[in-house]
């Protein structure tokens, strides 16, 4: 095994000249990019720019699309995520992901958290560990009456960070966040906000987002894809300030939606 | 306002079936008649082991049919890679569905009571059936399988569950009420049918209630057959009487498949 000292300058995530076509449709065009270990990486950029599909490729969720083809590598602690010993199912387990719409299952609270340990063959406390994962997203105080409710009652803003405390049960080491505040309200986009903010301590982030105010406030590095192509990527104060390429200035600026 | 008068016609269809029927089979109706055996007498005939063998043959198809169907669609809509096969499966299926029953018969005939030396049984009749209400099933089981949203699916991939851990834990949660109701208009129609039996050579005078599988094969769609034909006019009440309680076991087995169905949603919910 590597020395610690190497291992933290191995990135956690790396794309290197990935392409990602659905039939005809080039989704993503000879990408290459980095997700330093413990930072926060926001994916920006007009709508079928590749974001969503950049995300998916790191947890190998592309391939259950049928008819996707996927040329180059995707790393995870520098291993090739498409080598022939590794399991999508564990590259899932230990990279999570966070959709747009919160895709809870029509169960209660309580099963929505343990269904991904279960899955995984988890033996500990589950009703502890459901306790432990709904305070973590803020949730425990406003439903820890009744886990047995269905979980489509909830609000969205809480269907969202139900999403998030049953990804964190897998206890991965890396978020992929599918522009979770899409759909939600200024208030509950807050809160994610601040949750994601507190998450950042114990995880690597990759944040999709429609959000450019969203990216400057919650990461330390920004990559601003369009038209499948990855134009610039930087640290996010640097790329908001003085962008190298005038796409991404246009972008900022408003000029392109 | 047109569907009103469509709704209201097939309600008036019903009931003046419903009406006739047990108009004519008034005369015949008695407590005895639902336990004694078939008899060469009108007045003494009874439909005791055409309603066992119905019976037997709905639970031998329902056994046979439903795993076995289930199963496949699972496989083709969750496990099959899109393509070539996949084609040429889903082809076969949708002509099985299209095919006369009476044609089922005769393989069966061929199949199941000559080739694999079951004779004229219960057992033969079961897995005829079941061979019918198959296409069916599958057809349906998988429209409902299909019908479950994919983000369903992928939040459950997403989660590190294994292909079967999604199917199992969500995906036939969710398509239960709707493999079922499918299923079972499947088996409704399939136990209420005489022309395949008939091939088998299902009998029509039968003295005692089959007990096993391995029993003569008789029903009650063959039984008001026979009777049917019969140039007695005492038999015509009784045909009609049999005619009824088919009915009966049919309406019976849709009220199962309602709560079954309710039940599921009351768990998916």
């Amino acid at each position: 095994m590597s020395v610690p000292t190497t291992r933290a300058a191995v990135p956690v995530l790396a794309a290197e000249d990935l392409t990602v076509r659905f039939g005809r449709r080039t989704a993503l065009a000879n990408v290459t990019l980095s997700v330093p270990r413990g930072r926060v990486v926001s994916l920006i950029g007009p709508s079928g720019g590749g974001k969503t599909t950049l995300l998916r490729a790191f947890n190998r969720m592309n391939e259950l699309v049928p008819g996707v083809a996927t040329t180059g590598t995707v790393r995870f602690d520098g291993v090739d995520l498409h080598g022939d010993e590794v399991d999508p199912v564990e590259v899932r387990r230990r990279i999570g992901m966070v959709f747009q719409q919160a895709t809870l299952f029509p169960r209660s609270i309580f099963e929505n958290v343990a269904f991904g340990p279960r899955a995984s063959g988890y033996t500990g406390d589950l009703q502890e560990l459901a306790e432990e994962l709904l305070a973590a997203v803020g949730l425990w105080s406003e439903v820890a009456e009744d886990l047995d409710r269905p979980a489509m009652q909830l609000s969205a803003g809480q269907q969202q960070r139900l999403c998030i405390a049953r990804t964190l049960a897998l206890r991965p080491e890396v978020l992929l966040l599918d522009e979770p505040t899409s759909a939600l309200d200024p208030a509950a986009t807050a809160r994610i906000e601040s949750l994601i903010h507190s998450l950042r301590q114990d995880y690597t982030i990759v944040l999709a987002t429609h959000g450019r105010r969203q990216a400057a406030r919650l990461s330390d590095l920004t990559a601003y894809l369009a038209g499948g192509e990855l134009i610039e990527y930087g640290p996010t104060e640097t790329l908001f300030t003085t962008p190298r390429d005038r796409r991404t200035e246009s972008y900022l600026t408003g000029r392109i939606a | 306002m047109a569907c009103g008068v469509a709704a209201a016609m097939v309600a008036a269809a019903f009931l003046t079936m419903a009406v006739v029927l047990v108009a004519k089979a008034w005369s015949a109706a008695d407590l005895g008649f639902l336990f004694d055996p078939s008899s060469r007498v009108a007045d003494r005939a009874g439909i005791g082991p055409a309603l066992a063998g119905t019976l037997w043959l709905a639970a031998l198809t329902v056994a046979f049919a439903f795993p076995v169907g289930v199963g496949t669609a699972v496989y083709l809509e969750e496990y099959l890679p899109p393509g070539g096969v996949a084609v040429v499966v889903s082809g076969a299926v949708a002509n099985l569905a299209g095919v006369p029953s009476v044609v089922y018969g005769v393989a069966g005939l061929a199949l199941f009571v000559r080739g694999m030396g079951m004779g004229p049984t219960l057992l033969a009749g079961g897995c005829t059936l079941a061979a019918l209400a198959l296409p069916t099933v599958i057809v349906t089981s998988r429209a409902a399988i299909r019908a479950v949203p994919r983000g369903l699916r992928e939040a459950a991939y997403s989660l590190g569950a294994t292909r079967w851990q999604v199917v199992r834990g969500q995906v036939l949660p969710a398509a239960a009420p709707g493999i079922v109701t499918g299923s079972c208009a499947a088996f409704i129609r399939t136990v209420g049918e005489a022309a395949p039996l008939l091939v088998l050579g299902a009998v029509s005078v039968m003295t005692f209630a089959p007990r096993s599988p391995a029993d003569p094969l008789t029903s009650l769609p063959t039984q008001v057959f026979a009777w049917s034909t019969r140039s007695q006019q005492d038999f015509a009440a009784v045909a009609a009487g049999a005619g009824v309680a088919l009915l009966l076991v049919l309406l019976v087995m849709n009220l199962v498949a309602r709560v079954v169905r309710r039940r599921l949603q009351g768990v998916s919910a």
